[in-house]
């Protein structure tokens, strides 16, 4: 017989456990603490991604009147998934970010509540383009259960003098940079997650008409097999230099100027700028799209149980609007819905013309990527993702 | 016999502990079992179910285990073994004559403490920080590479010297020195130097009391050695993560990945593994020792 272990949401033993001990507390405080009284600030505990951390927290209790404690998470799916199944998070934590996708599992199951789109403290979900509140990021089998944050749509950075490329960084230049241009062969860095790197080869493979493959981001196993005889052939052929793991390696690459091209997240090409100038490289505008992503916020069942459904959508709406736009865009050059909103809040707040400008390029920047229409969703919950897991096991074996 | 006893009686029923060695050796093995064995045993379990959306189905298969020769994960066993060898043999090659020169030949007191406390000052700082320094001195751009080239040496940077094996197995080889070189060290001090005056009295040369003096009381030191560095070196992650970069694929980095992907299964498989090679390494050590060297010598100190 076969048993999927079970994740009870009712009343599990920890729950059980726990309601014991708040009777027990409450019994205490009800013999000696409950004349205190104090007007206390309202208090919610995110879980979640680092990059949906605001560097400065106290801006988001100044606009909602809510302190949001925050628990973070690496973009690691398996931590991240074993906290929400196994540790059952949603009983101490308000608020979870992550990559857009864990609502397929983590939806149906019963763990995430519905968006409540109607909630009046809601009131920027009606301006919310589609193309963000519709997405991957939040809708699952025709329910809401996310409200999309932040995005961006990742391909590679390339210095332009050893592909002959445009230095002012807006030609379209094709992914066979990275697998098949002599003139980088041996100084081409991957993403050594495979849920990155195979599925923008797959990608690249299909856009090119080499494969037939539906989605990339979830190959079928002769789907990835196919893809993964391909990276083992590059990859024999001296293509690769090294796979990188890390934001920091990532940054350490280009800077000691390791590899010409690389595919990594475009803050590393923002961070590099800051001792490269001019000398640093270029993120890509690629012929393939590339791999759109965006952070959800969701809310885990029980929180709403606590009573604490109000304080949440203030902060979902935060979310949605202008000063954490301006923020993102300005710290990280991630954009996400609402951008005019964060464009007005930096005209209002007094930001520099250039940074002004700046939030209105990366706005544009965002939509051009976006909307190629050989750029494909990624889906770190893919049902495949334990095939695609082990063929990728095969090219790091090669 | 002290422990948890059977009686001689024909009936063998347990008797208690009479003695407080006896109830602190039989509570040192239940808590031995439960702490050690029994976390292994849970572990080697799971490699006989599978995953389905982040969750377990426990319905026994070997799936795992077959699904391990498929995606060519075996070639990292087999790699990763390869390299505890290999750099376990290296480290004992050099690490020997060093312990030796520190324990006999260094008169100074002062000189071997100082070069004790270099060995360990560099394991004050966390290994990432300590390894990842290497990427600036072995890249294509690095110092090494730029001395060479600077000096005519060579035209073109090294490609080699990073991201290959020659840079984890460097890496491994500084990482775990001091825990190969320390053993043998012990061991040598704890020989008396008359011995050596005496061999060398009745007119052996220094190979031959090298060989029938030092080496064969040193051997609990070597094993010692052996066995602290290869057992280390078959779970090494830090060093083909960050000087193979990702061209040196070893079974902590195929763990971590299969981790990452919550595939606990394939991850337990792959540890059981680890285990087995270790217990079996350690078995053949044994066997091949068996009559020239007793493995109760390693902690001679603790016989006196």
């Amino acid at each position: 017989m076969s048993t999927v272990e079970s994740n009870d949401f009712g009343m599990s033993r920890r729950s059980f456990l726990k309601s014991a001990g708040v009777s027990v507390a409450f019994a205490g405080s009800s013999l000696g603490f409950a004349s205190l009284g104090f007007a206390q600030e309202t208090v919610l505990h995110a879980y979640g991604v680092t990059t949906a951390q605001m560097d400065d927290p106290s801006l988001i209790s100044k606009a909602t009147g809510i302190k949001l404690e925050f628990t973070p998470t690496d973009a690691d799916i398996g931590v991240f998934m074993r906290d929400a199944l196994a540790n059952n998070i949603g009983e101490t934590h308000d608020i979870m970010i992550f990559d857009g996708g864990t609502q397929d599992i983590l939806g149906p199951q019963g763990f995430y509540a519905e968006i409540d789109e109607t909630n009046p403290a809601l009131d920027l979900w009606d301006r919310t383009p589609d193309f963000w509140k519709k997405s991957d990021i939040s809708v699952y089998d025709g329910k809401t259960y996310g409200v999309p944050i932040l995005g961006n749509c990742d391909a590679f950075a390339y210095f332009a003098d050893a592909i002959g490329a445009n230095p002012n960084g807006q030609d379209e230049i094709p992914y066979s940079v990275l697998y098949e241009d002599d003139r980088t062969r041996g100084r081409v860095a991957l993403d050594r997650v495979f849920s990155q790197s195979l599925a923008c080869m797959a990608n690249f493979l299909k856009v090119n008409g080499r494969l037939q493959i539906e989605d990339p981001a979830n190959l079928t196993p002769e789907q990835a097999k196919a893809v993964v005889d391909y990276a083992v052939e590059r990859k024999k052929a001296g293509t690769f230099r090294t796979l990188h793991n890390s934001f920091e390696e990532q940054v350490q690459l280009i800077q000691n100027r390791e590899v010409d091209v690389l595919e990594c997240w475009e803050p590393a090409v923002k961070e590099a700028e800051k001792t490269m100038k001019d000398k640093a490289p270029v993120y890509a505008y690629a012929v393939e799209g590339g791999k759109k992503w965006g952070h959800g916020a969701y809310v885990p069942k029980q929180a709403l149980e606590r009573g604490n459904g109000e304080a949440i959508y203030k902060v979902l709406n935060y979310f949605l609007g202008g000063e954490f736009r301006a923020y993102q865009a300005r710290d990280r050059s991630y954009a996400g819905p609402n951008m005019d909103l964060g464009v007005e809040y930096a005209e209002k707040s007094g930001w520099s013309p250039e940074q002004v400008e700046e939030l209105r390029a990366t706005d544009k920047k965002i939509s051009r990527k976006m909307s190629n229409p050989n750029a494909f969703w990624a889906k770190p919950t893919a049902p495949h993702a334990d095939v695609m897991e082990q063929e990728w096991q095969r090219f790091l074996s090669a | 016999m002290t422990a948890l006893a059977l009686s001689s009686s024909p009936r063998r029923r347990w008797r208690l502990p009479g003695t407080a060695t006896g109830w602190f050796t039989g509570w040192f093995l239940v808590m031995w079992i439960g702490v050690v064995v029994l976390p292994l045993l849970i572990i080697s379990a799971f490699s006989f179910f599978s995953m389905r959306q982040y969750q377990i189905v426990y319905d026994p298969t070997f799936a795992t285990w077959t699904s391990l020769v498929e995606t060519g994960r075996w070639v990292v066993v087999l790699r990763t073994i390869r390299f505890a060898v290999s750099v376990t043999f290296l480290e004992i090659l050099v690490a020997f004559p060093f312990a030796l020169w520190l324990a006999k030949g260094c008169r100074s007191a002062a000189v071997r403490a100082g070069v004790i406390t270099l060995l360990t000052i560099p394991f004050f700082i966390d290994a990432s920080s300590r390894i990842i320094v290497w990427r600036s001195i072995l890249g294509t751009n690095g110092v090494v590479n730029n001395l060479l080239v600077g000096s005519g040496l060579i035209d073109k940077p090294l490609t080699w010297l990073l991201y290959s094996d020659f840079s984890v197995s460097f890496g491994m080889f500084g990482s775990y020195f001091p825990t190969a070189v320390f053993p043998i060290f012990l061991t040598l001090s704890l020989i008396d130097d008359d011995l050596i005056k005496a061999s060398a009295d009745l007119g052996a040369s220094r190979l031959q009391t090298l060989r029938h003096v030092i080496l064969p009381l040193a051997m609990p030191g070597i094993v010692g050695g052996i066995v602290f560095t290869f057992v280390p070196l078959m779970a090494a992650w830090i060093e083909p993560q960050l000087l193979g970069g990702g061209q040196v694929n070893l079974l902590g980095q195929s763990i971590q990945s299969a981790l990452t992907n919550l595939n606990y299964p394939v991850a337990a498989a792959l540890s059981t593994i680890v285990i087995a090679v270790l217990v079996l390494m350690l078995a053949a050590l044994v066997v091949s020792l068996r009559g020239r060297f007793k493995m109760s010598s390693l902690f001679q100190s603790l016989d006196r």
